[in-house]
């Protein structure tokens, strides 16, 4: 058993693209959940289709990478319209299932055999990110490492690395100055009573209408990265329990705060890395009865999934805020 | 995306070898062992073949960076597949060094020679008796929002668990008939439920948690729940050991199985006795007043958790046996409860959320549009339709088909 | 049922509230309004609320049913009757947040047409819950900005940029703390609103109404719960807002307010307006007590 090991790779795993991309689905879902109060259930649907635009449009159309990020982004904004037209005034359990549908239903198309010309269908994507990775400042020679013992990165993923935690760090800036605006005062006003908000003249509709827009389009960016990161997309990578991982994220790290989402996709990722190579550490010890290991073998994986629904139960029930929120705000909810 | 090891465990290992590969599939689910695909570079001459395995993956390494033929042998697809409109058994591909380049086939089903109506006439039946089973499962899902206002991701495990548990009686575990195995699962399921209830969910609300905070436990026991099916049953999906070949019985236009006719009857006669139940019996009157207001009905003598205890063995039991005819239709995997799950909350929103019969109509609604829409488009899209139709009404009747309108203020 | 709503007849008040009227009032505003002839649908001389043939009805329940009615501008209106009269559902449909089946209504002059919440709150009419809806997770300042009108802050481009609004924001803190003070609750400023009592909710939610200038507040029953001595600030504050110039309409309970300070009343029964004149009047009609002990009187049915 070596803990320098499974340290370093769960450090890897909550420092790397990984956690990027949840941390930026997390903060697009933060406001919508966290501070708008909507039962968002789709945010995969924004991170697919950062991920699809971005792919398809090079590696179908040809373009530019800096052509299809926009493009990406785009339909993310897209989707955000057209899913909120009809379902911003539904009850917030329909609004939380139909959002679950619509990404399944994106998900279905994108991932069928009839969309094979278009998105590769069930076979996924790939294209040529060279474009992203030809202003790599970073040496990227075939021994370059930067880290120490399992927690380092070759000089590609340290460009992926910093680009996208540089741009967590933007976006958790611009969603701080608008959510401490009168804009942001709006939006938990329709969290807390939407009925309350129209009949202070606020116009709920456009209000939720923003926030899923702006919420969305980080979605979208976080599929973006994705779809550099693999240089590529694959349906499969797009199922509900996304959105879910994305919840717990942000439970853990505390919703409706700022640095909630960006502290929860690190830990998320940490534990769930940590959990993963302990167990594979441990099935591999001679010690252990030979009917466990074999039993281990290989299900790492399955398990540490596992572990993410049950830590989600514990957090649920013994710190319900996550680690920083505010336990008094929880406590008003009961009443 | 995210379900996969991260990346960058495996990055930093070999530099990939130069090579053609693909995967012959139909959908999602549906992968063709036993397909030839020969390689020939740019003049014509051979490279190498292969035959796709059990996943359907083929692959052949070629000398080096250019542009090589593929072509696959269509006579090597199995019976009821070719391929699809507009797709050559010819494709061209250009690969990079140390790359390896995918190649698509796109197969399909091959049009049946069966007339329209005929079709259709079992396309109505099949998502007649999907509806049922979407219906029966979705009883327990629309009793515990009415009672606790409870919305459980969950039950789809439930369903899960249901097939699952009945697979293993049928085929492991003392090997008993499917029909004495179902019932032994409606029993175990039964138990689970109570469990949930007494175990976990009755005394989170007597702690007052909030109703979201509950929402998300039932989020994290349902991946809990499919993980531990993935982890002990496996990935790979499985029949039952019994009732799979059946001759059809004729019925007009239509060609059904007993154990599809047993289906029917099995699930109209639950729903029946549950419909009686809630109308007639005193427990049912006890289950109303308890959706309608259950401090009210707390207040007025009726003792609260015993009926919500009561709902859950129920709709446990219930979802149960819908997975056990749900897995009669389709193999048992994982995710059939999860898959269900969101065509159960189609439909129970669909009638409007906490009405008994809006639920019914609206799972029969959502059930007969899967099916019936393969009459025009590809199966593996089926379930796009009922979704959609579900956002469309939404649009014109956001509070479903049969819901009223909240009061404010 | 949360424990706010109150018992139906409400606390009894003490006997000096109509001790509150202001005698200046009754000599210049209220004066066109003492010569209008008391009877339901009457029209009045200076109307700022006009409806016309108003329907609602659930299922086979007609919770609202007003044939004509006016309410006159810049004074205190009363509208009152029993339980399940359809006070609130008549609040509902004003305001924009239920639909009628028929009918139509006239605000300020102008045609209601598409009646939403929001646009009506910002032409001026604003309203109160009779079960109140307190941002619980906002400080009750925080409560109070968000009834300001026309914030430039609340505009998604000039929100991250804090010194396009930051005036404007003094402006609101100064006027939200004038109202928190006069309304008692200075104290609890910077307190989240979750934790106020009930009635403390109440005076918030009205505080919070009056912070956009409307011109008709709609207050539903913002007295229940209130305890004697605030509600007689409160009582206050609607005699005042009346002298400003602001029209106001409240559904009240309690008889000894309604003739403390009203200057109209309106009763509604079975979703009809019954009786409507001057609150002695109308208070000592028979018809009315009839309509409150639950019979029905062949005269008021046509
Ligand atoms: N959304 C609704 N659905 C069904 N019935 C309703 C709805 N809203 C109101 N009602 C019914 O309409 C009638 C009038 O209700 P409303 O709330 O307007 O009464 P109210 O005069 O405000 O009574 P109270 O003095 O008790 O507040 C009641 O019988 C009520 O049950
Ligand atoms: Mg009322």
């Amino acid at each position: 058993m070596d803990f320098d090991i499974i340290f370093g790779n769960a450090a890897r795993a909550a420092f790397g693209p990984e956690a990027i991309i949840l941390a930026l689905a997390a903060i697009g879902l933060n406001i919508h959940f966290g501070f708008t109060g909507l039962l968002n259930f789709g945010q995969v649907g924004f991170i697919m289709l950062g991920a699809y635009g971005t792919s398809v449009a090079v590696a179908t159309f040809g373009w530019s990478l800096w052509v299809g990020i926009p493009i990406g982004l785009f339909l993310a904004l897209a989707l955000a319209v057209a899913l909120g037209i009809p379902t911003l005034r539904l009850h917030a359990v329909m609004f939380a299932i139909v959002t679950i549908a619509a990404a399944e239903i994106i998900r279905i198309l994108i991932g069928s055999t009839d969309a094979i010309g278009l998105t590769g269908g069930p076979l996924s994507v790939s294209f040529d990110a060279g474009a992203f990775f030809d202003l790599n400042p970073y040496a990227d020679g075939p021994q370059d490492r930067y880290g120490v013992g399992t927690f380092a990165f070759t000089g590609q993923q340290m460009w992926v690395i910093t680009v996208g935690w540089v741009l967590v760090a933007l976006v958790s800036l611009i969603v701080f100055l608008i959510i401490r605006s009168p804009w942001g005062r709006v939006l938990k006003s329709i969290r807390e009573d939407e009925d309350a908000a129209r009949s202070l003249g606020k116009n709920v509709f456009w209000y939720k209408m923003q926030a899923l827009m702006i919420g969305g389009v980080i979605g979208g960016m976080a599929g973006v990265i994705d779809a550099i990161k693999t240089s590529g997309a694959d349906p499969n990578g797009f199922r509900p329990q996304v959105t879910f991982y994305t919840y717990t994220a942000l439970l853990l790290g505390g919703a409706a705060t700022y640095m909630g989402p960006v502290l929860g996709a690190i830990l998320f990722w940490f534990l769930r890395e940590w959990i993963e190579s302990f167990l594979r550490q441990l099935s591999a010890e001679a010690w252990l009865p030979g009917a466990i290991a074999d039993f281990l073998e290989g299900s790492e994986g399955i398990i540490s999934v596992a572990m993410v629904g049950l830590a989600l139960v514990l957090l649920m029930l013994f710190r319900p805020q996550g680690i920083t929120g505010n336990r008094i705000e929880m406590q008003l909810d009961a009443r | 995306m995210m379900l996969a090891v991260p990346a960058l465990a495996q990055d930093g290992a070999e530099p990939g070898q130069t090579q053609l590969n693909g995967t012959i599939r139909f959908g999602f689910d549906q992968f063709f062992e036993g397909v030839a695909i020969t390689v020939a570079d740019s003049s014509g001459a051979e490279i190498g073949q292969a035959v796709t395995d059990t996943d359907g993956r083929w692959s052949v390494p070629v000398p080096g960076p250019g542009a090589y033929r593929v072509s696959i042998d269509t006579g090597t697809l199995p019976e009821g597949i070719r391929l699809r409109e507009g797709q050559e058994s010819l494709v061209d591909a250009v690969v990079d060094a140390g790359q390896s380049r995918a190649v698509v086939f796109a197969v399909g089903e091959a049009p049946k020679g069966t007339p329209f109506g005929e079709r259709a006439a079992q396309t109505v039946f099949n998502g007649f008796k999907f509806g049922l089973i979407i219906a029966m499962s979705a009883i327990g899902l629309s009793l515990i929002y009415g009672t606790t206002g409870l919305v459980n991701f969950a039950h789809g495990e439930l369903v899960t668990f249901g097939a699952v548990i009945a697979w293993y009686f049928n085929s492991s575990w003392g090997e008993l008939n499917l029909i004495v195995a179902a019932v032994l699962t409606v029993i175990v399921c039964g138990m689970l439920g109570a469990g949930l209830e007494s175990g976990l969910f009755r005394p989170l609300r007597d702690r007052r948690l909030g109703i979201f905070q509950l929402v998300v436990i039932t989020i994290g026991l349902s991946l809990l729940g499919r993980q531990l099916v993935q982890l002990f049953f496996g990935a790979e999906p499985l029949p039952y050991r019994d009732f799979q070949v059946q001759e059809r019985w004729e019925f007009g236009p239509w060609a059904v199985t007993p154990r599809e006719v047993a289906t029917i009857a099995v699930i109209l006669v639950a729903l029946v006795a549950v419909g009686l139940m809630l109308q007639k019996t005193r427990f049912g009157k006890a289950t109303r007043a308890v959706a309608d207001n259950a401090d009210l009905a707390a207040v007025s003598g009726i003792n609260v958790n015993r009926v919500v205890l009561i709902v859950w063995i129920m709709g446990a039991a219930l979802a149960g046996l819908g997975g056990v005819f749900q897995g009669l239709d389709a193999d048992i995997d994982p995710f059939l409860g999860f898959q269900l799950l969101l065509l159960i909350f189609a439909g129970v929103e669909l009638g409007g959320l906490g009405t008994a019969y809006g639920a019914l109509a609206g799972s029969l609604i959502i059930g007969m549009s899967t099916e019936v829409s393969t009459l025009w488009i590809s199966p593996e899209l089926k379930f796009v339709v009922p979704l959609a139709a579900l956002i469309l009404v939404l649009l014109l009747r956001p509070q479903g088909l049969f819901g009223i309108r909240a009061r404010v203020g | 049922m949360p424990a706010d709503r109150p018992p139906p007849e409400g606390p009894s008040a003490p006997e000096d509230r109509s001790m509150l009227l202001d005698s200046a009032r009754r000599t210049t505003e209220v004066e066109p309004i003492l010569t209008v002839h008391p009877e339901p649908g009457v029209a009045k001389p200076n109307p700022i609320l006009t409806m016309d043939g108003l329907r609602r009805s659930f299922g086979g329940l007609t919770a609202v049913d007003v044939d004509h009615l006016e309410i006159e501008r810049g004074i205190v209106t009363a509208l009152i009757g029993p339980n399940g009269a359809g006070k609130t559902t008549l609040f509902n449909l004003l305001t924009g947040f239920d639909r009628a089946d028929h009918g139509r209504w006239e605000f300020n002059g102008q045609m209601v047409t598409s009646p939403s919440p929001d646009r009506l709150a910002r032409r001026g009419m604003v309203r109160t819950f009779q079960l109140t809806k307190s941002l619980a997770k906002l400080s009750v300042l925080q409560n109070m900005l968000l009834g300001a009108p026309n914030q430039m802050g609340e505009r998604l481009w000039a929100a991250p940029f804090r010194h396009l609004w930051r005036n404007q924001e003094r402006t609101n803190t100064e006027r939200a703390d004038e109202l928190l003070e006069q309304f008692n609750l200075a104290r609890m400023r910077d307190e989240l609103a979750g934790t106020l009592s009930g009635g403390q909710r109440k005076l918030l939610e009205v505080a919070r109404a009056l912070m956009s200038d409307p011109a008709l507040v709609m207050l539903d029953e913002p007295m229940a719960g209130v305890n004697p001595a605030l509600a007689q600030s409160l009582l206050g504050h609607i005699t005042q807002l009346a002298l400003s110039g602001v029209s106001v309409v409240y559904i009240e309970h309690d008889m000894d307010v309604v003739s403390g300070i009203s200057d109209w009343v309106v009763v509604l029964a079975q979703g009809r307006v019954i009786a409507e004149g001057g609150p002695w009047k109308v208070i000592h009609d028979e018809s009315v007590i009839d309509a409150y002990l639950g019979r029905r009187r062949a005269g008021t049915e046509a």
